[in-house]
């Protein structure tokens, strides 16, 4: 009798986690859809936005030309380390190129901003939440889902795929300083192997990767930020969940999106 | 408790109810604020005083029971009309909830400058002749609210509330945390708020002193429900333990 008692418990206490995830699915949809609404009506706080593009794009570049650099760099001499049969400079190159536009770049741009920007964003607006900031704004005639969320989106929505743009092109920059200064690779064949390789679908892949990781970081971030409780507690909370739920979706959704251009 | 002046009802809050989870929290709440009056709300912390003004404000939504400001029920009411309606009241919460990444300035007049268009210099010139009357100097506009003392941020927040002049005044606890000498300041300064718009005000607060200067008809929320309610006077030679209790630990001359 106890036993079954205490199997009864245990699928209680499942169904219960189960449907507070559904219902964590369903909460997330709906904040999903009020704010891409708000991102098309007017009036648009362009100043928020502004400064939103300062931040995310601007202050990112660092952090994202030197991971990006110096993946490149790794790239470059593992390529050259890994296939001895191979080490050549049109294999070099080929493979700096296509892993940093298709995967690399966009991957590790949006998993630096995930930990910069989306910690950021989910802690100011937590803080807003816990400390009744956004309860005020709401008091005060201005619809916190316009002025805060709908800045924050707009502007990862443009700046990570120009982040992205720029680390593919550092990355690819750190792979030819290495193919040329260490694994002394004729330039000029190095550079013409770059070019000959380089398609327009992975630059298009890279770009719509990074426009929909735009979309993770500042929906995920935003949604944990707008929904924060419990004060500090609930503060660090929303920080860490948001930047750990943001990576997990950019890599599930990065092997989604390659499937779909190249599977 | 009838207003004797037979004014405009301001707010009528009807049959109120409020639970979070299991925990009732407001029961069967009912008072109604005319034009002209001057409300106080007084009760133990965790009475429900804050979770009342967030129903009336549209933040918490009722259980049961209606709320209707100037004749229009707020409960279910669409949110363009109720943002509409909550312009033309001046609100402070109770930690001030100023934006802390606006400077001064800035927070005093949000509402203002969404309203209409306003320069900066004109802006910055309606934010100091507020504070001024608040007992705060210039020098504090142009700082953000994390580099001024919670005094000050108090007085921000009720510059923000009453910029515009709105005609309806709810403050969350305005003196706590301040000197008493700025708390008589900032009683006065709702008095005058309430006087020279003809408009209405309720405030929460557990300052008895502060109950005598600002209000025309207090009310007691305790047990989840309005215990007790009347004019200061009233309030002063009432026999309810909870009101002797609230005035004897207020009252310094008690001590001695």
């Amino acid at each position: 009798m106890n036993l079954i008692k205490s199997i009864f418990k245990i699928c209680g206490a499942i169904g219960q986690k189960f449907f507070k995830f559904l219902s964590n699915i369903g909460h997330f949809f709906i904040f999903f859809i009020t704010a891409i609404f708000w991102i098309f009506r007017p009036p648009w706080y362009f100043k928020k936005i502004f400064y939103q593009i300062i931040d995310i794009g601007y202050f990112s570049l660092p952090v994202v030309g030197l991971t990006t650099f110096f993946s490149g760099m790794v790239l470059a001499l593992q390529t050259y380390n890994g296939f001895s049969e191979l080490n050549n400079e049109t294999t070099v190159a080929r493979v700096v190129l296509t892993s940093i536009t298709r995967e690399l770049g966009p991957v590790l741009t949006g998993l630096m901003v995930a930990g910069r920007i989306g910690a950021k964003m989910a802690a100011e607006i937590a803080t807003m939440r816990v400390t009744e900031q956004i309860d005020a704004l709401g008091t005060l005639g201005t619809r916190p889902m316009q002025y805060l969320i709908a800045p924050k989106i707009i502007a990862s929505l443009i700046c990570i795929p120009v982040l992205v743009l720029l680390g593919n092109t550092i990355g690819i920059l750190g792979g030819y300083i290495i193919a040329i200064f260490k694994l002394e690779f004729n330039p000029n064949i190095y550079l013409y192997a770059t070019v000959e390789y380089l398609q327009w679908i992975d630059i298009i892949q890279g770009t719509v990767k990074a426009a929909i990781f735009g979309l993770i970081i500042s929906m995920v971030s935003c949604y944990f930020g707008f929904n924060a409780t419990k004060g500090a507690e609930g503060v660090g909370y929303a920080t860490t969940a948001s930047v750990v739920i943001s990576s997990v979706m950019i890599l599930t959704s990065t092997y989604i999106i390659t499937a779909l251009f190249f599977g | 408790m009838e207003n004797k002046s037979n004014n405009k009802i301001i707010i009528e809050v009807k049959n109120l109810t409020k639970s979070f989870n299991e925990t009732m929290v407001l029961n069967d709440i009912n008072f109604k604020l005319f034009e002209g009056e001057s409300l106080a709300v007084i009760g133990a912390s965790g009475s429900g005083k804050s979770v009342l003004l967030k129903n009336i404000i549209g933040l918490l939504s009722p259980d049961k029971g209606s709320i209707k400001i100037n004749n229009v029920a707020m409960v279910g009411l669409k949110r363009s009309v109720k943002e509409k309606i909550l312009l033309d009241l001046g609100i402070t919460f109770q930690h001030g909830a100023l934006f802390d990444s606006l400077q001064n300035w800035e927070n005093i007049v949000f509402k203002v400058r969404n309203k209409e268009k306003l320069s900066n210099k004109d802006a910055k010139e309606l934010a100091f002749s507020i504070i001024k009357r608040l007992g705060l100097n210039s020098d504090i506009l142009d700082l953000y609210p994390s580099e001024i003392s919670g005094g000050m941020q108090k007085r921000v927040a009720i510059a923000r509330a009453i910029c515009g002049n709105p005609k309806v005044l709810l403050f969350d606890e305005p003196t706590s945390g301040l000197d008493p000498v700025t708390g008589s300041l900032i009683d006065k300064l709702i008095k005058s708020a309430v006087k020279t718009v003809g408009g209405s005000a309720i405030t929460i607060t557990h300052d008895m002193a502060s109950v005598c200067r600002i209000a025309d008809k207090v009310i007691l929320i305790d047990k989840q429900t309005i215990s007790w309610s009347g004019t200061p006077k009233e309030m002063l030679k009432s026999d309810n333990a909870k009101i002797k209790d609230f005035i004897k630990s207020t009252n310094p001359k008690l001590f001695i």
